[in-house]
């Protein structure tokens, strides 16, 4: 009787252990790309910092469900975008639609050059139907089938999603290139 | 494949392996360079992307995890002794109100019954009506007729309740009789007994009267004896 209470002890033990061992795994794999594809998501720090807590705590209080580890990116992300939408409900009437704002994140400008932040202005100018899919595909590398499922799209929708996002990205460059040739000659 | 049909295959993704796209870049040139020009932009884009991660973020996500899991251990062992808390306070009240249940005498009566034969022994002067009725007085009773053979009449306390006890020999050998006056915390058995004797009792008005006798004992006629003779002033 004792020692079959100690079994079974040592075996919850263990599966917590497992647990704990499956979900710093899960943290280590994914955390960094779960928290830059929160920031391209709402472009704030702390709000993406925020969400990314939410996220992996909401994960890990449902580790259990997660049987495919092949599906836990998109599992994450399901959750994320989740969690994302509740702050909106929560928030919904002291945000302004950051997509109507023209930002420029100072906090980005220390690293990365000249290019880097040109282009991390741009992406942010994007509006976040363009800019949701464009990220998918860049950080998780998602084809558009997967892009198209994670949304709740069809696929041709996410395509032209994707045209459009890297065509007003294409022009953007373009028309920078062309002003800093006036403004340089 | 046209111009516009291959740029908006290469936008929507620059590293398709789709042979139709493959074999246009193929055959064209100007189409080659396009799509390098856009694999060179997505290169771009990427390391944009790669904006940095807070260094503690996996360090935080890791600890609120076990935070979460102890204040979730908490909140359980809570429960418990919530669960706790109310399993002893429903004792306490169960207690308190088994204590408050009026109180059985018929065990005292016959734990009496071991002294009678003592006070027997101690008793020097002869009981008459009227000492009995004397005692009787304090509960209000009398008899109008003495009982036969009534031995000792003496005050006793039966729990906390002030009784007349007479011990009264009978053909059927003694037996007692307790006069007992009403009180709301005290139950009278109907009957009662232990391995020596039995007892049952009278409910009147104002007092109840417990007879007690031996084990074999027939009580009937001293109950309808004292019934008869008993009386209450008004």
């Amino acid at each position: 009787m004792f020692s079959r209470n100690k079994t079974e002890s040592a075996q919850v033990l263990s599966g917590m252990k497992a647990k704990h061992q499956r979900y710093e795994a899960l943290v280590k794999a994914f955390h960094a790309d779960i928290y830059r594809y929160a920031y391209w998501l709402v472009k704030d720090q702390s709000i993406a910092e925020d969400i990314v807590q939410e996220t992996f705590l909401r994960a890990w209080r449902s580790l259990d469900a997660l049987n495919d580890e092949k599906a836990a990116k998109s599992w994450l992300i399901t959750i994320l975008r989740r969690e994302n939408a509740r702050r909106f409900e929560r928030k919904q009437f002291d945000t302004v639609d950051i997509d109507d704002v023209s930002i420029h994140d100072d906090t980005q400008q220390a690293d990365g050059d000249i290019k880097d932040r040109e282009l991390q202005r741009l992406l942010g100018g994007l509006s976040v139907e363009y800019r949701e899919p464009l990220i998918l595909q860049l950080i998780f590398g998602f084809s558009g089938e997967e892009i198209a499922n994670q949304l709740g799209l069809n696929k041709n929708t996410v395509m032209t999603r994707l045209f459009r996002a890297r065509n007003q990205l294409k022009e953007a460059l373009e028309k920078q290139n062309e002003q800093r040739g006036r403004v340089n000659g | 494949m046209d111009e516009l049909e291959f740029r908006r295959r290469i936008y929507a993704d620059p590293e398709t392996t789709d042979s139709d796209v493959v074999e246009a870049a193929k055959a064209d040139e100007g189409k080659r360079s396009f799509w390098n020009e856009q694999k060179q932009l997505d290169k771009q884009l990427k390391q944009a992307l790669k904006i940095d991660v807070p260094e503690d973020l996996a360090s935080k996500l890791i600890w609120q995890q076990s935070a979460d899991e102890f204040t979730r251990y908490k909140r359980r062992s809570r429960w418990y002794l919530a669960m706790a808390a109310s399993v002893a306070f429903t004792v306490g009240i169960g207690l308190t109100m088994w204590y408050h249940q009026p109180l059985s005498i018929g065990g005292q009566a016959l734990a009496h019954m071991q002294y009678a034969e003592m006070e027997h022994a101690h008793s020097l002067l002869p009981v008459d009506l009227n000492m009995v009725n004397a005692k009787l007085a304090s509960f209000g009773a009398s008899f109008n007729e003495m009982l036969d053979g009534v031995e000792v009449a003496n005050y006793c306390h039966l729990s906390t309740v002030r009784s007349l006890h007479l011990i009264v020999d009978t053909p059927q050998g003694k037996m007692s009789v307790f006069v007992v006056p009403k009180r709301g915390d005290i139950s009278v058995p109907q009957e009662f007994a232990d391995k020596q004797y039995h007892g049952e009792s009278i409910k009147l008005d104002r007092a109840n009267i417990m007879i007690v006798g031996d084990k074999g004992a027939d009580l009937t006629e001293m109950k309808a004896e004292v019934a008869k003779r008993i009386q209450f002033s008004a």
